[in-house]
Parts: structure tokens; sequence; C-alpha cells
């Protein structure tokens, strides 16, 4: 019971107490603080009662709200189903582009190695081979629609994160990195560009010929050697 | 002076496709003493264990010993310091490049390359071959 209503129910019994004309004066003083200490409590409970309840309400909307929101973002579909799907693509393109690069290799090593003295037998193992090589190059097919599909799961993960992140108010917290992860970011680079190389071999050459002095690379790239 | 066509080359790549790629490559330009390695701290065994490598040709990136690393051990190692060295990554930012350099790389090829590339590199290194 909110602590409002048993302040009412207080002040009615001392109501009834003070309507049945008792003659006691010191009852009635009692009586008379009694009812100073309800009107007291009533004012200071009926505040506290509805700010805590407002809270509660509050924070109650807000529980529902995230758990709908955790529900729209489908954790265990993702968990259970679509990044186990994804990273098993991705291992089968490593595994298909690997087994077409082994094919091919394997072809051309052939050729190379193979006995060009009678033309007729050795244009018919080339022919044979180049026929083997075409056929390898299907995987590129193969691997796209994979690649594809890893695409869109990656997709509806981040549309899915970024709408929770929005709704709420998410902001990005500190992270820590892993002893792992400190010493790849500190001594392995972070593989090809997307855009090609950060410097062509051209410029890396006229470096290594003399015709371009470190300072002609930029102070920035310079002060990344000592940042 | 001319270069010697059998001294032995140390490729070291922790990708065994790629180091199948370079061994072909290489015995195209007429180098077939070549040996493999996957990854800067087995290369370093390897050239400390006697055999008198006449070329390194390495990736960067690999664990736990990346090409970076190797490179340095190498020009530390008064044994070893001689050695050419020619570093291969995918990635070339100009502070690496520079840094490789610093460190005594004698040349620096970008992936992907043909074996033309690799040759004129070889060619800056060793001498015309």
């Amino acid at each position: 019971m909110p602590a409002f209503d048993v302040a009412n129910r207080i002040r009615d019994a001392l109501d009834d107490i003070k309507a049945a004309d008792l003659d006691d004066p010191r009852l009635m003083e009692v009586l008379s603080l009694a009812e100073n200490l309800v009107e007291t409590m009533k004012i200071f409970f009926g505040s506290i009662d509805h700010s805590v309840i407002d809270e509660f309400q509050h924070i109650a909307q807000y529980i529902n709200r995230t758990r709908e929101e955790i529900a729209a973002l489908r954790p265990n579909d993702i968990h259970g189903s679509r990044i186990p799907t994804a990273g098993a693509e991705l291992e089968a393109v490593v595994g298909d582009t690997e087994r077409a690069t082994e094919n091919i290799m394997t072809l051309a090593e052939d050729i190379m190695a193979a006995d060009a003295s009678d033309p007729v037998a050795y244009k018919e193992k080339v022919d044979n081979a180049m026929m083997q090589m075409i056929e390898a190059c299907s995987f590129q097919d193969i691997t796209g629609q994979r690649v594809s599909k890893v695409v869109a799961t990656l997709s509806h993960i981040e549309e899915r994160v970024s709408r929770f992140a929005e709704v709420m108010g998410v902001l990005d917290a500190e992270s820590e990195e892993t002893d792992k992860e400190k010493w790849q970011n500190e001594n392995l680079l972070n593989g090809p560009q997307l855009d090609g190389p950060a410097t062509g071999q051209e410029a890396i050459d006229a470096l290594f010929d003399g015709e371009t002095s470190e300072a002609a690379l930029g102070q920035d790239d310079i002060d990344n050697l000592f940042d | 002076m001319a270069v010697d066509m059998n001294m032995p080359v140390l490729v070291v790549d922790d990708y065994k496709t790629m180091c199948r790629i370079m061994r072909n490559l290489l015995k195209q330009l007429g180098f077939s003493n070549v040996d493999e390695a996957a990854d800067g701290a087995e290369a370093l065994q390897k050239m400390q264990s006697g055999k008198d490598f006449g070329l390194v040709i390495s990736d960067w990136n690999m664990e736990p010993m990346t090409g970076y690393e190797l490179l340095k051990q190498v020009r530390s190692d008064e044994k070893l310091k001689g050695t050419p060295f020619i570093m291969i990554t995918a990635e070339s930012k100009t502070e690496n490049v520079i840094a490789a350099k610093r460190a005594g790389v004698n040349n620096y090829i970008v992936k992907p390359f043909n074996a033309a590339t690799l040759k004129a590199k070889m060619s800056s290194v060793l001498g015309s071959f």
C-alpha cells in the first residue's frame, strides 16, 4: 500500500477518535500532535511516492523498450545462425581459392617441365592443361556468391546494431587492447589497402634509387616514424 | 662480378602458396637453390645454422617474428649483416618503407608483382644477371 494511502487511513482513524468526544485533555493533545504528524507525513510521503513511482515507471518503460529493441536485434539468430554461416562461407572462400591456385600452379609447373621434343604430344598436353586452368578459374563465380552472402550478413548486423545504438542512445565505451592485439598493432601491417598500395612501386624505387629523399615524402610520413 | 646462380636463396613467407610462387619465379629467373621459412624466427635459425644464403626475400607480416624484426636481427648479427635482403609486402605505407630502409633493407617490392619486377630488384641488389 502506498504511504500516501496509509497517511489518509491514519487521518481517518484520528477523525473517528476525535468524533468519539473523549474527555481526557492529554489524549486530545496526543491526538492533535498525531494529526499534525500525519499531515506532515502525508505531504512528505506523497511527494516521495510520486517521484519514486514516476521514476520506477520510467525505468520499467525503459526496460520494456530495451527488451523490445534487443528482440528486434534477433541476437539468437545472429549468434546461432548468421555469424556461423558467414564464417563458414569465408572459410569456404579461402578453401576454394587455395584449391584453384594449387590446381593452376600444378598445371603450369607440369607444362614448364613437359618434354617439347614431340610438338604434337606437347601441344595436346598444353591444350589439356589450359582447359583445366580455365575450368579451375570458375572458382571466381562461386567465391563471388559466397562473399556476397557474407556482405549481406554484415549489412544486416550493421543495420540492426546501428538502430539499437541510436534508439538506446548508446555511446562507444573505451576498449582495451589484449596483449596479442597490441603486439599485432605495433608489429604487423594492415594488409592490402582497398585503393591499391599507399606508396606505389615507382615511388619506392625512387626512394631506393636516391631520386627522392625521405624529406620529399612529407613531414607527416617522417613524423609517423617517431610517433 | 657475375651473380652466382647456384647461391642459396631464402624465401620467408607464412603462406605456402606464396613460397611456391616465389620458388617458381626464382626458378624461371635461373635460381634453383631455394630454401623456405614460415616466419622470421625459422629464417633466422636457418641463417644461423651455417648455410650461407646469398639473398633473403621476406614478407613483412608474419608471426611470431615479422620480416621487419628478422631484418633488424640480421643487420645486428656480425656474421649475417651483409646478407642482401629484399622485403615484399602487400601494404606499402611510406613510413613502413622508410623504416625498412633505415633498418638496412636493400630493396622493397609491393605485392602483387611479376617476374620482371622481381628480376629488376634482384639485379639492383646482386648485380645484373
